[in-house]
This record gives C-alpha cells, sequence and structure tokens, in this order.
C-alpha cells in the first residue's frame, strides 16, 4: 500500500512539475515570438500614393541603353489624337476580340511592359496603372468614323513640350495631372514613348526631384497679415 | 543611339561654352523644342556661367549660374562638383527666381511711431549701432544679443562672433543650427572628441547597405537620395528606411520599417545587444580603439525657464555594458518600438555581417529629439562595436540641414560657448582667439549664456534689452512660438533683422535692414561632408542691399571698434577668410587656401599638404593619425572613441486621453525651411502651395475627416488650423499626424513644445501630443 502510494504520488509530482515546466516554457515562448500583429498589418493596409514615382525603375538602366527605333516611334502629335481632349482616357485603336472580356489580363500582356507588335508596326505603349483590370471601363474602341449629331466641342490645347521650364535650361515642370499618371517611366521612357516627351535620363528615377507639376489647385487662403513691414510706402 | 550617362555628362560638360540656345537643346537632346521657346531667348545671348554653392540644404551641390546683363537667368549643376556631378533638385534649379520678388527688402526701413519709415542704410546702421551701444552702457554686456543662421557665410559668422566675443565681450551669440545640428555636435564631441563627419558622400559610391534613420532623403537630401539610387540601379546597393512615417525614401526603398516615436533609442539599444550577443562584436578595433563609458540618466526636457544640466561621464567597462543592455532584447523592445523582434534582428544582422559595407544616415529625425546627443551616441556604437567606420563605403553619417551648418555655426562656432577653434570654458582656446583677434584675453567671458531657446525666453523675461538677428526666422523657426512671438513684440526689447525677405521676424522688427542674397555677395559655405566652397559675387542686389558681413563691420566701426575690423568693402571677404584660416592651421583642421577655392568646385579639410582628407581618423587617409595607429581617434586623448551606455528614456509629452494624436512637423521637396525664398518662386509655390496637416487612412475614417478639409490642431500650448492631408505626400504611422513647417500662413509651432536635449539644447520638433478636430 505504501509501496503504491509512493509511485502514484511519484507520478503526480511528475506530472505537476511537467504542468509547471510545460507552461513556463510556453509562455517564454510566446514571449519570445510576440510579434504585434495587429500593429504590423496596419502598416500593409495602405499602400502610398506616391509610390509611383519609382515604379518600374527596375526597368530604368535598360531604357536608359536601349537603342532608339526610330523608324517606329509614335509621336505627341499620335499620342493626342487617341484621346478626346488633353487628360482624357485614349481609345482603343485596334481590334477587340472578345467583347465580354473586361481587358485585365488580355491587355495587359501587350500593355503592362509593352514590346513590339507585328500586327499593328508598333510598340505597345505601357499602362501607367496596371493594377486597375477592368481597363474598358475608361478605354473604349472607336467602331466608327461618323457622328451621331455634331458637336461644337472645342479641343482642349494639350500642353506644348519645350515651353515648360521657368528658367533657361532648367527642368520642365509637369504640365499634365498626376492622377493615374503617378507612374513616370510608363510614358516618358521605353520604345513606345513619344519621341518628343522621351527622357533622355530614365536612369534618374526620383522624376520629382527635378520636375513639380504646375496644376496644383491652389487654395484660396487668407495671406499672412503682414501689418507693417512691407517694402512699399 | 540612346545616350548613356557618361555621354550626357561630357555633353553638359561642353555646354558651358556655348550660347543659351544650344546649352538648353543639349540638355534635352531628345525633347524638340518648340519655335515659341526659341523667340523668347534674346539673339547671340551669350550667358557668363559662374561657380558657387546651391542657397538651400547642407548637402552643398555646386551650381553654374547663368548671368546676362547683369540679371541671373538660369541656373544648371556644376559638373565638375563631385558632390553633385551635375545634378540639382528642383529647389536647386529655380533658386534664382526669388531674388526679384515685388516684396524684396531694398531699403532700411526704421519704425517711428509705429510705421516704418525708409531710411538710408548709413543711417539705419547709426541708429543699430547707438541703441546697442547705450542698451550696453543702461544695462550691461549681457543685454544685447546676436541670433544668427546656418545660412550665415563663414566670414558673416566670424565677424559676428568677433563682434560679440571678441569686441563687446559677451557670449550672447546664438544660431538657428542649436534647433537643428546641436545634438549631432554633442554626439560627435562626446564619441570622438572632434565635430563634423569622418567619412564623405563618396561613402556612397562603395557601401552595400544604405540605412536611414528618420530620414526622408528622396525629399530632403535629394541629390545624395539619386546617387544612392544610381547605385542601387547599377550596384544593387539596398536601401532601408527605417522611419516614423511612410514617405517616397520609403517607397523607393528594399525595405521600409516603421517605428513609434522616441523608441529608436530602445531599438539602437537592441541592434547592439544582438551585434553582441550573436558575436558579431569586431574585437580587436574595440579593444584598441574604444572605452565605455556611462552618463547621468533621467536627465529631463528643459521644458522650464533657466533650466541647466551637466553630465558626469563615468568610466565602465565591457561587462557592465553587456549586462545594460540586457534590457534591450529584440523581444522586449518589440513590444514598444512597434517594431517587430525579426525586422530588429534583421537590422543588426547587416551591421554585423563583417562583408557587408553599411553606410547609416539620418538628419532631424534623431537630432530634434528630446535625447538627441544619446541617439547620436548609439548610432555610433554600432558602427563602433562593428568597427564599420572612417573607411570607403562603412561610418555613420550625420546630415545637416543648412548650407552652411557646418562650416559657419560649427567650424567658426556661432554658438554661445564656442570660439572658431574650441570652447570659451577652455582657457587655451580663449588665448588663442584673443590673439588671433588682438582683443585683451579678459575680454572674452568664460562661461556660455543663451542657447537659442533659452535666448528668446530672456528676450520674454526681459533680460535681454537688444536682439540682432540675421539669416534667420525665429518666429516661424522656433518651438512653441506662441510663446516668442509675444515676447519679441514686447517694448522692452530693440530688434533688428537682417533678412532679404519680410518675414514673421521682420514683422516685430523695430529696425529692419536689407540683406544682399547669396549671389549678389561673396561668401564662403561649408558643406556636411567637411566641403568648404566659395563663391565670388555674380549680380548686383537692388536699393540699399548689403552684404551682412558688411553691415556687422560698420556697426562694429560705429561702436569704436574699428581697429579690429580693418577689411575693406570690396575684399572683406578674402581677408576675413585669410584671418579665420589662422584658427584651423595644422593636420587635423587645416582648411583649403582661398587660391583652391575658387578654382576647384569646394575642399574637403583637413586639407593637408594641398590634398581634401575624405576619410579621418584612419590612418590610411588621414595624415593626422599616429603612425601604427590603424585608426586614431584623436579628438579623444587617449585616441579613443567612447560607446555609450544610454538608455531609452521617453518623450517629453506623449499623447494621452485629452490629447491622442502625436505631432511630428518636418518639410516637403519644394519648400526650404520656412519658405521666405522658396514660396517666392512661382515654380515651387504652385507645385506646393501650403501646409497640410497629414492623418493616417484609419484615423481619418475613426474621426470623419475627408481629404482637404479644415482641421483645427492643438495642444496644450496653442493650435493651427490645416486642410487635411490623407495619403498624399506621406502616410503617417496610426496615431500620429505630420505637418509640414514651412507655411507662415499656418504656424504650426506655436503648437509644437519647446522641450530640448539636455546636453545639446536642441528642441525636439517631432513629438508633442495634440488633438485634433474639424475646424
Amino acid at each position: 500500500m505504501k509501496k503504491r502510494l509512493g509511485i502514484i504520488s511519484l507520478f503526480v509530482l511528475l506530472f505537476i512539475a511537467f504542468i509547471i515546466i510545460w507552461n513556463f516554457s510556453y509562455q517564454t515562448g510566446k514571449e519570445e515570438a510576440y510579434i504585434p500583429i495587429i500593429e504590423e498589418s496596419q502598416y500593409k493596409t495602405y499602400i502610398p500614393s506616391e509610390r509611383g514615382v519609382f515604379e518600374r525603375s527596375e526597368f530604368a538602366l535598360e531604357y536608359a541603353n536601349m537603342p532608339v527605333d526610330k523608324n517606329h516611334q509614335r509621336t505627341l502629335d499620335s499620342y493626342y489624337d487617341n484621346r478626346a481632349y488633353h487628360g482624357a482616357p485614349p481609345s482603343i485603336p485596334h481590334a477587340i476580340k472578345d467583347e465580354k472580356n473586361l481587358g485585365g489580363n488580355t491587355c495587359l500582356q501587350c500593355h503592362q511592359n509593352g514590346g513590339f507588335v507585328e500586327k499593328f508596326n508598333a510598340y505597345a505603349p505601357v499602362t501607367p496603372h496596371p493594377e486597375m483590370i477592368n481597363c474598358r471601363q475608361c478605354h473604349v474602341a472607336q467602331n466608327s468614323n461618323t457622328l451621331f449629331k455634331p458637336s461644337n466641342l472645342a479641343k482642349v490645347h494639350a500642353p506644348k513640350v519645350g515651353v515648360n521650364n521657368a528658367l533657361i535650361g532648367t527642368p520642365p515642370m509637369i504640365p499634365h495631372q498626376i492622377q493615374m499618371r503617378e507612374n513616370c517611366l510608363s510614358c516618358h521612357a521605353g520604345p513606345a514613348a513619344p519621341e518628343e516627351i522621351r527622357v533622355t535620363h530614365p536612369e534618374r528615377i526620383n522624376c520629382r526631384q527635378c520636375h513639380v507639376p504646375t496644376d496644383r489647385v491652389v487654395r484660396e487662403i487668407k495671406p499672412f497679415t503682414r501689418t507693417n513691414s512691407s517694402n512699399d510706402e | 543611339m540612346y545616350n548613356s550617362l557618361s555621354t550626357r555628362r561630357s555633353f553638359i560638360k561642353k555646354m558651358a561654352k556655348l550660347s543659351a540656345i544650344t546649352a538648353a537643346a543639349s540638355m534635352f537632346p531628345g525633347i524638340l523644342f518648340a519655335s515659341e521657346q526659341e523667340e523668347g531667348i534674346p539673339n547671340g545671348a551669350n550667358l557668363d556661367w559662374k561657380k558657387g554653392p546651391c542657397r538651400f540644404c547642407g548637402v552643398g551641390c555646386g551650381i553654374l549660374v547663368g548671368t546676362e546683363n547683369g540679371k541671373a537667368v538660369a541656373v544648371k549643376g556644376d559638373p565638375n562638383s563631385s558632390v553633385n556631378k551635375g545634378l540639382l533638385c528642383v529647389k536647386g534649379y529655380h533658386q534664382t527666381m526669388c531674388i526679384q520678388s515685388k516684396d524684396r527688402l531694398t531699403h532700411a526701413l526704421v519704425k517711428k511711431n509705429g510705421k516704418y519709415v525708409k531710411t538710408p542704410i548709413s543711417e539705419a546702421l547709426d541708429i543699430v549701432a547707438n541703441k546697442m551701444k547705450d542698451t550696453i552702457a543702461a544695462h550691461g554686456k549681457d543685454s544685447v544679443a546676436m541670433y544668427t543662421s546656418g545660412q550665415s557665410t563663414i566670414p558673416e559668422g566670424y565677424v559676428a562672433s568677433k563682434l560679440m566675443k571678441g569686441a563687446i565681450g559677451t557670449n550672447n551669440l546664438d544660431c538657428n543650427a542649436r534647433l537643428c545640428m546641436a545634438s549631432a555636435v554633442t554626439g560627435f564631441l562626446t564619441t570622438f572628441g572632434a565635430d563634423e563627419p569622418m567619412g564623405c558622400y563618396e561613402d556612397i559610391d562603395h557601401a552595400d547597405y544604405f540605412i536611414t534613420w528618420g530620414n526622408n532623403m528622396a525629399e530632403m537630401h535629394p541629390v545624395l537620395f539619386s546617387r544612392m539610387l544610381e547605385q542601387k540601379t547599377r550596384r544593387g546597393a539596398k536601401i532601408i528606411d527605417f522611419a516614423t512615417r511612410t514617405t517616397r525614401s520609403s517607397t523607393a526603398s528594399n525595405r521600409s520599417i516603421l517605428f513609434e516615436p522616441q523608441t529608436d533609442l530602445a531599438v539602437a539599444n537592441a541592434i547592439c545587444y544582438e551585434i553582441i550577443n550573436n558575436g558579431w562584436v569586431n574585437k580587436s578595433f574595440v579593444e584598441k580603439h574604444c572605452n565605455f563609458s556611462k552618463g547621468l540618466t533621467n536627465i529631463g526636457y528643459g521644458v522650464e525657464d533657466k533650466f541647466k544640466f551637466t553630465d558626469k561621464p563615468e568610466k565602465i567597462d565591457f561587462a557592465a555594458y553587456k549586462e545594460f543592455l540586457k534590457d534591450y532584447t529584440p523581444e522586449k523592445v518589440a513590444k514598444y518600438s512597434k517594431v517587430s523582434a525579426k525586422d530588429i534582428k534583421y537590422l543588426a544582422s547587416i551591421y554585423g555581417d563583417p562583408n557587408k559595407k553599411v553606410v547609416s544616415y539620418w538628419c532631424m529625425g534623431m537630432n530634434q529629439h528630446t535625447r538627441g546627443t544619446w541617439m547620436n551616441n548609439l548610432m555610433y556604437n554600432i558602427h563602433l562595436l562593428t568597427g564599420k567606420i572612417s573607411q570607403p563605403g562603412n561610418g555613420p553619417f550625420s546630415l545637416t540641414g543648412q548650407p552652411s551648418a557646418c562650416g559657419t555655426a560649427r567650424e567658426v562656432g556661432t554658438f554661445t560657448h564656442k570660439l572658431p577653434k574650441g570652447v570659451v570654458m577652455n582657457e587655451k582656446h580663449r588665448r588663442l582667439a584673443a590673439k588671433i583677434w588682438k582683443v585683451p584675453y579678459e575680454r572674452i567671458p568664460a562661461k556660455p549664456t543663451y542657447h537659442a531657446t533659452e535666448m528668446f525666453r530672456a528676450v520674454d523675461r526681459g533680460d535681454i534689452k537688444f536682439i540682432w538677428t540675421q539669416a534667420v526666422n525665429p518666429l516661424v523657426s522656433l518651438p512653441k512660438t506662441s510663446r516668442y512671438r509675444p515676447a519679441m513684440e514686447k517694448e522692452s526689447c530693440f530688434v533688428v533683422v537682417s533678412d532679404v525677405f519680410p518675414t514673421p521676424t521682420s514683422d516685430v522688427a523695430d529696425v529692419i535692414l536689407p540683406a544682399s542674397w547669396h549671389i549678389e555677395k561673396s561668401g564662403l559655405y561649408g558643406n556636411s561632408e567637411r566641403r568648404t566652397q566659395h563663391w565670388d559675387k555674380m549680380v548686383e542686389g537692388p536699393g540699399d542691399t548689403t552684404p551682412d558681413a558688411w553691415m556687422f563691420i560698420e556697426v562694429a566701426k560705429r561702436m569704436g571698434y574699428g581697429d579690429l575690423f580693418p577689411y575693406s568693402e570690396e575684399n572683406h571677404v578674402e581677408e576675413i577668410y585669410n584671418e579665420y584660416r589662422q584658427f584651423h592651421e595644422g593636420a587635423k583642421h587645416g582648411m583649403a587656401p582661398l587660391e583652391v577655392l575658387k578654382k576647384e568646385s569646394g575642399a574637403i579639410w583637413p586639407y593637408v599638404n594641398g590634398k581634401s582628407t575624405q576619410w579621418r581618423f584612419n590612418e590610411k587617409y588621414d595624415p593626422a593619425c599616429k603612425e601604427g595607429s590603424d585608426f586614431d581617434f584623436y579628438g579623444k586623448p587617449d585616441g579613443k572613441a567612447v560607446i555609450w551606455q544610454r538608455p531609452y528614456e521617453p518623450a517629453a509629452e506623449s499623447p494621452d486621453k485629452e490629447y491622442p494624436f502625436w505631432l511630428n512637423t518636418g518639410r516637403v521637396i519644394e519648400h526650404w525651411h520656412t519658405g521666405s525664398m522658396t514660396r517666392r518662386i512661382p515654380v515651387l509655390h504652385k507645385a506646393m502651395p501650403n501646409a497640410y496637416v497629414e492623418f493616417h487612412p484609419d484615423d481619418a475614417k475613426v474621426l470623419g475627416i475627408r481629404n482637404g478639409e479644415n482641421i483645427k490642431v492643438t495642444s496644450r500650448r496653442g493650435s493651427c488650423v490645416l486642410p487635411a492631408s490623407i495619403n498624399e505626400r506621406g502616410l503617417p504611422t496610426k496615431g500620429q499626424v505630420f505637418v509640414p513647417f514651412f507655411d507662415e500662413n499656418m504656424l504650426i509651432n506655436d503648437v509644437t513644445l519647446d522641450a530640448f536635449c539636455p546636453i545639446s539644447k536642441e528642441p525636439d520638433y517631432k513629438k508633442c501630443a495634440v488633438k485634433v478636430e474639424k475646424a
């Protein structure tokens, strides 16, 4: 009887010791592996809106070293011709097979990274916003050359090239909106870039270090009341 | 063929000789110029290009200014400058556009019966000199003060110091570099005993990793960042952004790690813990070249007037230091820093890898910190423990924000405790200054007086009766301007403001002196990499505008100190520089002679035997090192750098129930400091017309705030109304709001707290508690 009690109490002791040790190591393990998951996920939810500046920068060196294919260059005129007005989404100038398709991968096959397309004898332009895959929400084909009714709509003058610098030789400012066009290299570098606006130094990457937009809405703000120290008499 | 970078550079080089049209056309070979532009350039335009440093940040890019008929009409990067190699940023390219601003201060204005009256400059200087003399006679030497700038040229700073300390005999001289660089200075002095970085910008070409600490270089040091990006694309170097806010720098970096404000102290200690724990310590380096010390803890925040603090350093051994670090395991630190233990270990592994070259960059994030000196010390600890210092591509690099924060504020020493060589507390240094200045040695007081914040507190208390500010805008840039603006408006203090444009500071002046702008005078600046740069006057300033140095000299003469200032008006820059050079003679700080600086795009000191010293303290590159020492930290008597035991301590004010948000302030790429120059440049104003308050989208959602809505930001000290900005230029962490401080219409410094680092006396602009509500 005594012997049995001894064995039972030994096992009970061992069991208690196991529980204590296991618990302790479990707790320290938790401590060691502590990672504030909730806090971490907060940073991943939001993609900074300025990120586009550096997108495609992995191709920057290639762009810099790429020879220019003079015979297949786009011009700024043809670039604007394809838009209802400056800043409007370009229309699709070629036939589309599947009318039910959103666009997405079908369009991105050529328009995500560009490349020469035998059939159109041209380089495919690169989209600055490949993350938006319902392409045909904004981009539509032109299936007719006629108008339903004639219109008096005047085309807005598109910004010109070479007149956007403030001083002689200073970097030109950005004369167009940046929304949806945050990624500069997609239109200003590579073989599909219109020759007039192709940048000479795509390897610089941080474009907005030197080029700033001109079309920011200047909010009406009460000027600082300079009660006295003005130079005017 | 497309132009490669090198041919583009040679293009630019050739360009200097060509006419304006060809110049512009060759700059954009890919862009066809419209005929309109060519019509805009006068026939036969032949620009005269002159070299100089950029007027704005501390990077110190070389610029070439094109002048025509006495007007500055173009700016381009100086291809001969090794700093920027022909590239600038948007501020640099357009800098000269501000000088033609319509509200330029062209004449002296003296306040008479509450109105400003246009006054001939000589008469205005008479008034200033008389007022200064009368004030000293009535209230003593320490009732007059001068507040200058990291934008003062070397001669300007030198003359200011000589006038105040040598001629008048008061240490009431401080500058705005106290607000940006003081912690860097005390960091250098406590660890190495010698100020300013040991490395240089060429480190960028050698490093494998760039780790930026609380530093948005893509916007604040864009040209250096572009050099880093170049190494990233060409060589595969990696950029790691360690910050409290997601910015352009974060999006361009390989890895962005965010931390809770103030916990950088703990993370740096955790990195040291990991380095030691994993055996990554460079033992021979630490044994031969390092000591261990600890200082006082719980050192306060300086929010009360007349706050005093002196550290008591005490030597410790490695074992004690190791024991101290046990509180900083990555797991423990992860809990309050909100940096995962994994990320801390990742950072440590980069520093710890002996085969990887690492450069750490920081600027205001670490310096504007109530434990700024400690934070700088901790940064050096990491590099000293691993021996990654003073070698090409390896080293800690403290960046500056002003063009001559190093050259003038730190080297000439326009701080209350400084002399051109050494400090006022040291008799030897006072004797040297007295000898070169030719003044009685007793005249230079041995006790420092007011640092920047305390100086304006003294104005408020009525202790200072006369203050002269130069190239500085304290009523926008000081912390807690809600106290110091009314202080400066008080009748008890006579305020003289020298500036180029009217500012909120000149609004409270009794006399406004019209200063020459940068290229309207000759001068010298010194940038972050110890590079001294000279420029000659390029254009005439309008009206009565006068170089600041000359205004100081004129006042000194009127006060009867003419014999101490025997300089000529045409040549004073040269004469002053040559006199100043005597202070730094020798292998440890020798400055390049003027002839060299006139020819070259700057030279790095110590300039020894006709050569710049690029890496200090390393025997291979630095002739001042003892022979056979490998590394010699000769700023300390025993040649050993100090690894400091510095704990984590909380911020002066943390968010609570009533004021639940951190307020962080800073800058944007388009504007420089208080915007008095850049906002007068149309290109920059259009791109960034006003300040804003940035929210994390989650916070905005909870508060129901939409983008652009007016928001009132309130602290215990004051409030400010700004439009909300949600995920635009930057993305602060949850529980934090960010406001740029350039906008004089929206004075965010009315809200900030004037707590400072007790060692450096540099205020913390990055942390205080605020509440926000719809305005």
